[in-house]
């Protein structure tokens, strides 16, 4: 009984799975996820995952299959900064530049905090993005 | 007045031709590196390099030059570096050995670097231990020729073999790239061939086009790579007498065609791929004159393409010849051989007399329920495919082979 119910909660549980560069792919693109500067996953409210290659493709994705996915479900980017970790998508700042060279072209780079985003930004002319403002 | 100017122009220009030098680089001697030479040359001359061990940091390429290796001397990044760039155009770069670029995740450092130039020739180099091995950027009229490129051979350090990104008429021929994410990839790359190039053990794919358009890819091999060839957002590419083997594992394709129109595949060979070729999203796409052998899958085409005309290719020894996930309306298979047929031809003039379904109801029911696939070749899945062969019900309609060949094309 207690082993049903630890299969059963473990079931439903919604944690985030790392991206396994190499060897995941992306289920928007069907490329293999390899850029460690890139990369993003939904992670449904039911605990199903779907990995992506870039903020792009979820994106993509997210309006490809438009009523899909919610407010209950997370959204998670990983950090162009440090690479491989992953971070709320709606509360990352984003860095639209054509010198990054993100896997599909969309030139979008999720850092942590505003802050970052205008430290790593510096005197280039890239735009600052929000997630709401990308959705749209 | 204005002819005799001309005249002198052209003595002028004469002159200057044939005064051009050739520098001669040696170890311990006044040239003693490529940087030296480069900064002592004029435009038009020729440096000539001999062979040794030379450190090049980031060595900037600034004149028209022709630039040769003799002995294939080696030029060496230490991991501080790109090692060469060329930023000037009528270069001819041939006959070295580069190594040991940086390989930094902000920047994509490469072992032979192009930008903005044109009637550049880089030919017979071995690229060695380089994060990119030759990239080019903003590019047009560039060969590439006979050079290998061995990359750091580590998944998550490893860049493109030959990285091309908005370029034009670029050539790329004879050459060879492995270990490497990408073999050779193409970013807004136009009217460019790719020709006789070996691709093989390289991360993600052997080819791999993103954006480009009216490109032509010919008699390569690409074996064992992630995945063999990858064509995604672009239109007419042709693909012609290409060889696609081993490429191996799940998610893994021969080619993988996404979101593309009006490309041809023909002449291809597809041997022993998890699967052939993968279509999503592909429009008035031409397959013809292939062959199939021994591949999981030998095609899997997605129910979004249309208007796909696939004729006279021969599939031989695949698990499953063709997949889908729906329906597929408006694809046209004709003039096929495939070995699984079992109709008869009582005319004997070659072609079956009743059409070949190549959907297989198995492959039906594998769509719907994956895990079924423990039950492959097992005398119940048999069962159902000879009675859904002899009373169709089930497998689309629409997909049939209204002429299958009773023996296999010769090619």
């Amino acid at each position: 009984m207690i082993v049903l119910l630890a299969l059963w909660i473990t079931a439903c549980s919604q944690k985030p799975e790392a991206l396994q560069y190499g060897k995941d792919a992306c289920v928007h693109c069907m490329m293999t996820i390899m850029d460690r500067k890139f990369g993003a996953e939904i992670v449904t409210s039911k605990g199903k995952i779907y990995k992506f290659d870039s903020a792009e493709c979820m994106l993509g994705y997210i309006s490809e299959k438009r009523g899909q996915f919610g407010d209950a479900d997370t959204y998670l980017v990983v950090n162009y900064k440090s690479g491989g970790t992953l971070m709320d998508a709606r509360k990352c700042t984003y860095i639209h530049d054509q010198k990054i060279s993100s896997p599909m072209g969309g030139n979008l780079a999720a850092l942590a905090s505003e802050q970052e985003a205008k430290t790593f930004l510096g005197n280039g002319n890239g735009k600052l993005l929000t997630w709401n403002e990308l959705v749209k | 007045m204005k002819r005799i100017l001309l005249i002198c122009l052209f003595a002028v220009a004469v002159t200057v031709a044939s005064h051009a030098r050739t520098l001669v680089v040696a170890v311990n001697t006044a040239l003693p590196d490529l940087k030296a030479a480069v900064a002592e040359a004029a435009d038009g001359d020729t440096i000539k390099v001999k062979k040794g061990y030379y450190y090049s940091y980031n060595t900037l390429i600034t004149k028209r030059l022709t630039i040769i290796g003799d002995g294939y001397p080696v030029l060496d990044a230490n991991y501080k570096e790109e090692v060469v760039t060329i930023l000037a155009n009528g270069v001819t770069f041939s006959g070295f050995v580069l190594k040991n670029s940086k390989t930094g995740s902000m920047r994509d450092y490469a072992g032979i670097r192009l930008h903005k130039v044109h009637n550049v020739t880089i030919s017979n180099n071995r690229l060695i231990n380089n994060f990119f091995g030759i990239y080019l950027s903003d590019c047009d009229h560039v060969s590439v020729i006979g050079n290998t490129t061995s990359g750091t051979g580590t998944e998550l350090t490893a860049g493109n073999g030959i990285h091309a990104w908005q370029c034009h008429d670029v050539i790329i021929m004879n050459n060879y790239s492995t270990r490497h994410r990408d073999g050779i990839y193409f970013e807004f790359v136009k009217k460019s061939r790719i020709i006789s190039n070996t691709s093989e053990r390289n991360f993600r794919y052997g080819l791999h086009f993103m954006f480009s358009d009216d490109d032509l890819y010919q008699k390569n091999t690409f074996r064992n790579n992630g995945s063999g060839v990858a064509v995604m957002y672009s239109k007419r590419i042709r693909m012609f007498d290409n060889l696609f083997i081993e490429n191996w594992g799940s998610s893994i394709y021969g080619l993988l065609l996404k979101d593309i129109t009006r490309s041809q595949i023909v002449g291809n060979r597809f041997v022993r791929n998890t699967t052939g070729i993968y279509m999503e999203g592909c429009n008035l796409m031409t397959a013809n004159n292939n062959t199939f052998i021994n591949n999981g899958w030998a095609m899997r085409i997605l129910a979004n393409c249309e208007n796909g005309r696939f004729e006279r290719n021969n599939f031989e020894s695949n698990s499953f010849d063709v997949t889908t996930n729906g329906v597929l309306n408006l694809n046209k298979f004709d003039q096929n051989y495939w070995d699984k047929y079992e109709g008869y031809d009582l005319n004997k003039d070659g072609t079956g007399d009743v059409p070949y379904r190549p959907v297989s109801l198995y492959a039906q029911i594998m769509e719907q329920i994956p895990q079924s696939v423990m039950l492959m070749r097992s005398f119940m899945v048999n069962l159902l495919d000879k009675v859904e062969r002899a009373i169709p019900s089930l497998t689309p309609e629409s997909v049939k082979d209204i002429n299958p060949k009773m023996k296999p094309w010769t090619r």
